[in-house]
């Protein structure tokens, strides 16, 4: 069954106006030309939700998502087959892309050669990503005019498959209960998979390498406190089926999901931001889909700008924590 | 048993004897006085032990060496001065050729208005104590200094060091102070203090101020609050509830280390 999802009004001659669209066709957005194609592929098997169904979610909570999204490199996660499919990622993906593309060159010493990364500024690259099979999107933590100093501190609640996401609740719960010691901000979302996600606004006053040594720091203060059911040891099998809160993904070129980015994991979910209060017994990534996200947004709005706008003060913090 | 009972009443009332902390005589002129000293004063704080949060187990302080960090035994360890950037060391030889003369001896050399020694210069208080041959002469001097209103100034040794001190009655004892030398007392010319500049009314006014605020002075009507407040918790945690275990929130030495580090280039990047 699919869902009508409204466009926005930026959205220029949608070439039809039934509700079957043409497999292949072509927008305009932004000014520019943007060409779709495979758009009736099944991308969900069991949903049966398809790749023009992607670019709707994408397009209908755009104004939320985007600017989440600008001015970051992009490591891309292609799925273009759907999500039976493991999919590829693919960094260096600005040489193809259309010229009104917004892209940067950047040197990677493991690859030993430039790498040009699509810059999302607009909605027109951002459905020109998920043509390209993007299901989910993956933003740098900085900014092209700061790459070395995150916008944010990230901790990844990844558990294994033998923990349940009541204990993912509890382990979020405590890292809440060490930053609000330290008097640091705090912004919780579901990954969209089977973790949750915690950033600390850093404001890009910081370098990767403080932000995280804090983040360590906050992973060790965790593990102690519930050392059954948490770990910190970055090698799969040490981890004894224990959730594994990672610190590592602060480091320049590593990625998360973004907020609002769709998952290709069944059931459609979408990583999602939380009010606090909603982090408690009872909660599930299960929740927040393709189908009831778009208007979750529109009734609470944007619980992540905060992320964006804010930033703390990491010796302080320190201080508060030592304290 | 009857020791046990012996016992048990003399830790009970311990803190209240006095142990003579110094033996000789107050001398002036012809005069001579055997005497014990006394401590007149006692701290008035709780004497609080420090234990691990953990076990509760005594704390030991430890001489180590700054840079080994291996304990250093007593005989070990010597005694120096940093003169112009450079330590010397002094051993015992040099403290006694510097000492001097062992004396058992307060020495009066004059006596002065009480009212001309500044409050500013007493240190601790001892009471003299005569031994049964002083008790006359004793008593003799301390009428004396009541009835002229005057105090003895002199020096006496004790341990190793040399003290100015003062004498004066003070009840049925004579008290001795220590004074502080001349060269002790820092001077106030560092401190950011304003003129003499007050104007008659200001003045007039001021006084009037103390005046109605001046009383008798009885010392007595201070207590230390501080000290009772903390008795009375702990009395309280003794036969109230029963001391919650501290949660082990310990945070381990790794966990410091990069808490240290962190803190280290937080401060070089500002």
């Amino acid at each position: 069954m699919q869902k009508k999802i409204k466009t926005t009004d930026e959205t220029e001659a949608v070439k039809t106006k039934n509700k079957k669209q043409d497999d292949n066709h072509t927008l305009i957005v932004n000014g520019h030309r943007l060409k779709l194609t495979n758009q009736n592929k099944i991308y969900w098997p069991e949903e049966k939700i398809t790749k023009g169904q992607v670019l709707k979610f994408y397009d209908s909570i755009s104004k939320y998502l985007l600017p989440h999204l600008k001015d970051r490199p992009q490591s891309l996660k292609r799925n273009p087959n759907g999500i039976t499919d493991k999919g590829f990622y693919h960094k260096d993906a600005g040489d193809a892309a259309p010229n009104w593309v917004k892209h940067i060159e950047l040197y990677s010493d493991s690859a030993k050669k430039d790498i040009n990364y699509i810059v999302c500024n607009n909605k027109a690259t951002l459905l020109y990503l998920n043509n390209l099979g993007c299901i989910e999107i993956n933003p740098w933590n900085s900014r092209v005019k700061s790459l070395d100093h995150p916008d944010y501190l990230v901790m990844d609640i990844d558990p294994s498959d033998n923990n349940s996401f009541e204990e993912v609740i509890d382990t979020a719960l405590v890292i809440k209960e060490i930053l609000d010691s330290a008097q640091a901000l705090a912004f919780c979302k579901t990954s969209g998979a089977t973790g949750l996600h915690i950033y600390v606004p850093m404001g890009a006053t910081y370098d990767y390498d403080q932000v995280r040594s804090f983040a360590e720091i906050i992973a060790h203060l965790t593990q102690e406190q519930l050392p059954g059911t948490t770990t910190i040891e970055r090698s799969l099998s040490k981890r004894n089926n224990r959730i594994y809160i990672d610190y590592l993904q602060n480091r320049r070129g590593q990625t998360l999901s973004s907020v609002y980015s769709l998952r290709p994991v069944p059931g459609a979910t979408v990583s999602t931001p939380l009010l606090w209060k909603e982090v408690k017994s009872g909660l599930h990534p299960s929740q927040f889909t393709l189908y009831n996200v778009p208007g979750r947004l529109d009734k609470l709005g944007d619980l992540f700008a905060g992320v964006r706008k804010e930033k703390i003060n990491l010796r302080r913090a320190l201080k508060n924590l030592k304290a | 048993m009857i020791i046990n009972m012996a016992l048990f009443f003399y830790r009970k009332f311990k803190k209240y004897l006095m142990r003579a902390i110094w033996t000789g005589a107050i001398g002036f002129g012809l005069v001579n006085i055997p005497v014990k000293l006394y401590s007149a004063s006692d701290q008035s704080d709780l004497d609080l032990d420090m234990l691990d949060k953990k076990d509760h187990a005594h704390i030991k302080f430890q001489r180590v060496n700054e840079i080994t960090r291996k304990v250093i035994p007593w005989n070990n360890i010597v005694k120096a001065y940093k003169y112009r950037g450079k330590y010397i060391i002094l051993n015992d030889k040099d403290f006694e050729q510097a000492s001097p003369k062992r004396s058992k001896f307060i020495e009066i050399t004059n006596f002065i208005l009480e009212k001309e020694v500044d409050s500013v210069y007493f240190e601790t208080p001892y009471f003299l104590e005569p031994e049964k041959s002083g008790m006359k002469a004793y008593a003799l001097l301390r009428e004396a200094l009541k009835k002229s209103e005057k105090a003895g100034i002199g020096s006496f040794v004790l341990r190793n060091k040399e003290h100015l001190c003062i004498l004066r009655p003070y009840q049925n004892a004579i008290v001795l102070n220590r004074l502080r030398f001349a060269e002790e007392l820092r001077d106030p010319v560092e401190l950011t203090l304003p003129k003499e500049n007050t104007k008659s009314s200001e003045m007039k006014m001021a006084l009037s101020l103390i005046d109605q605020l001046t009383t008798k002075f009885d010392i007595k009507k201070f207590k230390d609050t501080y000290r009772a407040e903390l008795l009375k918790l702990i009395k309280a945690k003794a036969k109230g509830k029963s001391i919650k275990q501290p949660s082990l929130k310990v945070t381990h030495r790794k966990t410091n280390d990069l808490m240290s580090q962190l803190k280290a280039s937080l401060k070089k990047a500002s």
